[in-house]
């Protein structure tokens, strides 16, 4: 629905704004200051973004970000843009990564936002409606000034006497008016005036004719201009025709959008990963490898060890990305990352965890890899045995039970029998959640960082829990 | 287009207005002075509507006249080029059509009308189309748009069309 949209956007760009600089144009251009078409190059940019933060996009354009910004604020001039400017703290910043991270359906951030203070930050976002509006009204201006100046519209009559040859302009009539009203005399012999027409001048040759040739070129000038605009233009018209009867993608205010795209990721639960349109990663940038490409990697059976303990792969519909697909920038679930429930990382999904932590986990464990690896199946499966052994406890001794239930209490009392399975289920569930489960302000700040280290902290509890 | 605006003017009154009436005098004077006349600048006063303040008067030596400065709000009218008036047809040529817009006098040239209304004489001259469905005589309303203004000290004449969208006869007098 946005594409046709879109491409009138390119068009109009490449049609209008070709060849805009923002520097005068007093400025002598040398090679380097010629920044044109950094106008299109901007507006492509923002074809395949929502609202978007300047400094992102700048980054992104790799553009100063004054020269961004004067080129945005030609865009808002020019009814192209809305842009928003709110002053923000850490906090309203993650609103937005927040929103950005639904757009993208992707619910973990590789960075945290918080070193942001309280800055003024711009947004900008592009008006498709006002677009579709704007670039009609500019054709039509186009077009209309044009033919006026072709049907000498509107200009002043011309009189001349054809005895004396003077001439006067329709600004004289009352004065030229004759006794009858019928004609207009001439004032200085009373002679009755000739409208001077082009065609009678022409015909005439003798004095006037450097004039005349010069306005029959002119003429001809405007015709050849009107039917190359006509011709040069076509796309563009086809296009807005095009667009005529599609409904016109709105996203409305910055923070509507903001409220709209975390409630859609939400709402989305990271199934519509094939959705190319929604695809903005981090920053806003977009994610080309996540949007179409497909990679199904099965990780079950890569390695043998998870026979005995139940299998939930299935319970997400997300397609996993192989470690080497994953590169620093991409901002993925962690389902994309082959980071799953714990269940599944018990069914052989090692090599993918494994790479998940070589790629972040490092710093914050002092361990190795394998150690790591290793450390936490011990620790499962010794949890798995404590759980056994202390469910036929239970079963002995309901007191027992309902002390499970406290979280603060032991993890070797708290783990009895279906009480664990819930609450390891919950746990995987949230995990994976999380992020997108934002309503109101107070989801928003869950921050992106915390949501990345919650993988570590899961693992230190294993651990303890081998040591208890 | 219409403007409230402020004015200034130096009012001569003679002494046997001096008394009880004297600020009523003035302002009856001011009025009969101001209304209807033409500057280039501000264009035609149209109403005096209020008088703001009125200043310490000055006795002219030998006369006995006292002059008043005189701050008035009035309503004044200037066409301006680009414009869209309506105004009555006055007059019906084959030079074209003049009309008036109030005090403003118009005058629509005859390749400012548009090509298919022509021009017939006799006892009415009028501009009508072939199908004689709209016709323009003498006393016919017509909206016009102006293309130009002249503007002199103290007159403004203007030069219309009606050759352009939504433009023309607006109220036929034959048909009322």
């Amino acid at each position: 629905m946005i594409e046709p949209y879109n491409k009138l956007v390119k068009l109009a760009a490449r049609a209008f704004y070709d060849d805009l600089t923002s520097k005068g144009d007093n400025q002598p251009k040398t090679g380097r200051s010629d920044n044109r078409g950094i106008a299109v190059v901007v507006l492509d940019a923002l074809t395949r973004r929502q609202w978007v933060r300047e400094e992102d996009l700048a980054k992104d354009l790799k553009l100063h970000t004054k020269q961004l910004r004067r080129t945005l604020r030609f865009f808002e001039e020019e009814k192209i843009i809305t842009r928003d400017h709110r002053r923000e703290t850490a906090k309203g910043a993650k609103i937005y990564s927040a929103a950005v991270a639904a757009t993208a359906d992707a619910t973990t951030g590789k960075e945290g936002e918080e070193k942001v203070k309280l800055h003024t930050h711009s947004y900008c976002c592009l008006d498709y409606a006002q677009i579709y509006d704007v670039v009609r009204y500019r054709l039509h201006r186009m077009k209309h000034k044009l033919k006026d100046e072709l049907e000498n519209k509107n200009t002043i009559q011309q009189y001349i006497c054809p005895n004396c040859g003077k001439r006067y302009t329709a600004f004289d009539a009352p004065r030229l008016l004759s006794r009858n009203g019928e004609d207009f005399d001439c004032e200085s012999c009373d002679g009755k005036l000739d409208v001077e027409s082009d065609k009678l001048a022409a015909q005439e040759g003798g004095d006037g004719d450097g004039d005349e040739n010069a306005r029959r070129r002119r003429r001809e000038k405007l015709k050849d201009m009107l039917q190359k605009m006509e011709v040069q233009l076509k796309p563009l018209i086809d296009q807005l025709g095009r667009v005529k009867d599609l409904p016109v993608p709105e996203f409305g205010s910055l923070q509507a959008w903001e409220a709209r795209a975390s409630a859609a990721g939400r709402a989305a639960n990271g199934d519509n990963a094939g959705d190319s349109k929604s695809h903005l990663g981090y920053n806003g940038a977009p994610m080309p490898y996540s949007g179409d490409t497909k990679v199904v990697v099965d990780f079950n059976g890569t390695e043998g060890k998870g026979e005995g303990v139940k299998s939930e792969t299935d319970s997400t519909s997300l397609k996993v990305l192989p470690p080497w697909m994953i590169t620093s920038g991409m901002n993925l679930t962690k389902e994309q990352r082959g980071e799953v429930k714990q269940e599944t990382k018990m069914d052989g999904t090692s090599t993918s965890t494994a790479a998940q932590y070589t790629d972040e986990k490092k710093s914050t464990i002092g361990h190795d890899d394998k150690n790591i690896q290793d450390e936490y199946i011990k620790a499962y499966y010794a949890a798995l045995l404590k759980k056994q052994h202390e469910l036929e406890e239970a079963a002995k001794n309901p007191q027992d039970a309902n002390a499970a239930d406290d979280p603060s209490s032991s993890t070797s009392i708290r783990k009895v029998g279906d009480k664990y399975k819930r609450e390891e289920d919950d746990d995987g569930t949230e995990w994976e959640e999380a992020p997108a489960r934002g309503n109101g302000i107070g989801a928003y700040k869950v921050d992106l960082n915390v949501e990345a280290d919650a993988p570590a902290e899961d693992d230190e509890d294993d651990i303890d829990w081998e040591e208890g | 287009m219409f403007f409230h605006i402020v004015l200034e003017r130096n009012m001569q009154l003679h002494p046997r207005y001096f008394g009880r009436n004297l600020r009523d005098n003035l302002v009856s004077k001011l009025m009969k002075d101001v209304e209807g006349t033409c500057s280039g600048r501000h264009g035609f006063v149209v109403a005096v509507t209020g008088i703001e303040n009125i200043g310490k008067g000055l006795i002219r030596d030998g006369t006995g006249f006292v002059t008043f400065p005189v701050k008035y709000q009035c309503v004044v009218f200037r066409p301006f080029k680009g414009e869209i008036l309506e105004a009555v047809v006055t007059m019906v040529n084959k030079m074209g059509f003049f009309a008036e817009a109030g005090p403003v006098q118009i005058f629509v040239s005859n390749h400012l009308i548009p090509d298919d209304m022509e021009f017939q004489s006799g006892d009415m001259p009028n501009y009508t189309t072939s199908d004689g469905s709209v016709k323009i005589q003498k006393d016919s309303e017509v909206r016009l748009k102006i293309i130009g203004t002249r503007v002199d000290a103290t007159e403004i004449f203007c030069i219309g069309t009606i050759k352009d969208d939504f433009l023309g006869v607006i109220n036929d007098p034959t048909t009322v």
